[in-house]
């Protein structure tokens, strides 16, 4: 178990190493010119070439790739010293780089965006399983009748909708149309600053959209899954001793029933930690994911290499975690 | 089962309740002769809700490929008109539009109305925006099934270090989320072909790539798992005696085997890149040219629009909901009508 969680470990450092050598590359030689957007904003779009040279000399964009690379490594782990045409920019470790906007280190607008991404994910990722399992293990139990075969059926429409159609719905109804009190002011309020109750009341639409939408992808796994337990031999042999039937389902079936539930849930939490984009952006929820987005718009290339590389770490991290459970939820699963 | 409903599927039936035919009879001959696909088709046929949702898309389809005509028919264009002709300017907050309901009577001259601010036509921007969301995600899928169809085909059939290196993508790939790999690679497009004077037309081909790249993965595993397995059957060892180069038992012998998975899989690719296509274009990263059904809905999701305005929003939102929705349950239909183990 030990060693091999070492060796995950080795293989995720290995694999961040080559998703941020491909991250670096991609901006590196993808764009005609990586310095056209920061030489665009701060000439206001009368970027000559002479100016974009200059800024792609002090942006070190005529230096060999791998030298460059380099300098980017040292600075996640000590921090470095940046120069945009004639004016420096300290950025301390982990250094991801500096805004093009707002010439502030990238890293800590990250941290600062990173509470609001993890409320949505975590609040949505509850509902998930909140609503998911047991109204699974509800029409697993009621297989074949009417309430089993309506509830299927309307989930699989639900879940045909596009999410950000949905999501977009439940906002301009409920915040538009039909403004709830207290709810409909929507968006990200911290706890220290608003306290408990505002950040709850802007959450909460978000929350039960991304809930609603995903739970229905969990009822179908945690149905599929408890109908398969349920007709194993250990439940017939629990009914046979006359276990009580809220021991039989929820002690016998749901636990082994669960175990695909949570490989699936890891990643699709990882996922969402790594950033919510068509929520935030319907929300209005500065997290990273809206964060992402603006930086896209914005031309922001250090942010939106940064928010690359966060996720891709983000959900090497939930692979890791999912594995490891795993085995731990099922020692039929031998980890080698 | 009983008999008269049976249909296409009396192979079944016979076989419940056995009597004894002459094998050359006419209708024996009939039953035989039947390919998988011609039952599959024979058992679609028949499935309500899969003639609903495929007269829905061959509506769609029409709408797409005859924009041009219908838009002609209404006497509606793209061209963007003198706004102040079909918007009160004057209003403020909310250039409303003064052509068509809620703000003025039904007319023939728009049927859908037209967008406040611009005073754009509603109906041909409806139309084009179908063929726009069909044109992308059919290509999409066609570059992405071609693709996951060869890799899966060279991985399964040749094993070894090339299974094992194909196979490495294919888990690479899975494991990125598109989303954040498109928003990743947007700016990137953008920066690299944002003063080419085809500048549309290559979004739209990079839009393709993008969504492509992040859909072949699924197609690659499917026929790679029924590869395996067929590989190993007589008339491929037959073909391999006899010599044939490996392409040729690739192409000839396998490939007419797989329609039934590469089919499965081009109904669940078809619905996830409209819905992706429309929602790349409502981010902002997608179609920026403003020809695209999830352009229509970032402008007509702005709260005073929403208020005043709603069917604005709902006509691409319809469009984008029944397409997916249609081909959702086609799909999902087809997969049932191609799998021998259902019985409706």
């Amino acid at each position: 178990m030990f060693a091999y969680v070492v060796k995950r470990l080795i293989s995720g450092v290995l694999v961040v190493t080559l998703v941020s050598m491909a991250i670096f590359l991609l901006f590196w030689y993808g764009p005609s010119s990586p310095a056209q957007p920061i030489c665009d904003r701060e000439t206001s779009n009368r970027c000559t070439q002479t100016k974009l040279a200059v800024y792609e000399k002090t942006l070190g964009y005529d230096n060999p790739v791998y030298e460059e690379y380099g300098k980017y490594v040292k600075g996640i782990f000590v921090g470095r010293t940046l120069t945009i045409a004639s004016n420096d920019y300290e950025c301390g470790a982990p250094c991801l780089g500096v805004s093009y906007r707002t010439k502030q280190p990238v890293k800590e607008e990250l941290v600062s965006r990173m509470p609001a991404t993890f409320s949505v994910a975590i609040g949505g990722a509850f509902l998930y399983l909140l609503f998911g399992v047991p109204i699974g293990v509800a029409a697993a139990r009621r297989r074949g009748t009417v309430a089993d075969k309506a509830l299927v059926s309307s989930f699989l429409f639900i879940s045909s909708i596009p999410y950000y159609l949905f999501a977009l719905l439940t906002w301009l109804y409920l915040t538009i149309t039909f403004p709830i009190p207290f709810f409909s002011d929507t968006g990200y309020f911290s706890i220290a600053q608003n306290g408990p109750l505002k950040w709850f009341g802007g959450l909460f639409l978000a929350w039960v959209a991304l809930g609603i939408f995903g739970c229905t992808q969990y009822t179908r796994f945690t149905r599929g899954a408890m109908v398969e337990a349920l007709s194993e031999d250990y439940i017939r042999t629990a009914k046979a001793k006359g276990l009580p039937t809220r021991t039989i389902v929820y002690k016998h079936g749901l636990r082994a029933a669960l175990v695909p539930v949570v490989t699936i849930f890891g990643i699709d939490f990882g996922t969402l930690l790594a950033g919510t984009i068509f929520t935030e952006r319907i929300f209005d929820i500065q997290g990273i994911g809206y964060w992402s987005l603006q930086a896209v718009q914005g031309r922001d290339l250090p942010v939106v290499q940064a928010t690359a590389l966060f996720s891709a770490v983000v959900l090497i991290i939930a692979n890791l975690l999912v594995d490891v459970v795993y085995s731990v939820l099922d020692p039929r699963v031998r980890l080698s | 089962m009983s008999a008269d409903t049976a249909g296409p599927e009396t192979l079944g039936s016979l076989s419940d309740e056995p009597q004894h035919q002459d094998p050359n009879s006419q209708q024996a001959k009939e039953i035989a002769g039947k390919s998988p696909l011609r039952i599959a088709l024979g058992r679609l046929a028949r499935d309500k809700i899969a003639v609903v949702c495929a007269v829905v898309v061959l509506f769609f389809i029409i709408c797409a490929v005859f924009a041009g005509p219908i838009s002609h028919l209404f006497g509606v264009s793209l061209e963007t008109p003198l706004a102040s002709e079909r918007v009160d300017g004057l209003n403020n907050n909310m250039p409303k539009p003064e052509m068509g309901p809620p703000f003025g009577p039904f007319t023939w001259e728009h049927p859908m109305g037209v967008a406040p601010r611009t005073g754009n036509d509603n109906l041909a921007y409806w139309l084009y925006g179908c063929r726009i969301s069909l044109l992308i995600a059919a290509s999409a899928t066609l570059v992405a099934s071609v693709t996951g169809v060869v890799v899966g085909l060279l991985a399964g059939f040749l094993g070894g270090a090339v299974d094992k290196i194909l196979s490495f993508f294919v888990d690479t790939f899975l494991t990125i989320p598109f989303l954040l790999a498109a928003l990743t690679l947007a700016p990137i497009l953008n920066e690299r072909f944002a003063l080419y004077d085809s500048y549309a037309t290559i979004q739209k081909f990079s839009l393709v790539v993008v969504l492509a790249l992040f859909g072949w993965m699924g197609t690659a595993r499917l026929i790679r798992g029924e590869v395996l397995a067929l590989r190993e059957r007589e008339f491929v060892q037959a073909a391999r005696v006899m010599g044939m180069p490996t392409s040729r038992i690739l192409f000839k012998e396998l490939l007419p085997n797989l329609a039934a998975p590469i089919i499965i899989s081009v109904s669940l690719m078809l619905p996830a890149f409209v819905a992706a296509e429309a929602g790349l274009a409502y981010l902002g990263i997608g179609v920026t040219d403003g020809v695209s059904w999830g352009q229509t809905i970032l402008q007509a999701a702005t709260p005073t629009y929403f208020r005043e305005y709603p069917q604005y929003l709902w006509q691409p939102l319809l469009g984008i909901v029944a397409l997916v929705l249609s081909l959702n349950l086609l799909g999902d239909a087809i997969r049932d009508a191609l799998d021998p183990k259902t019985r409706r």
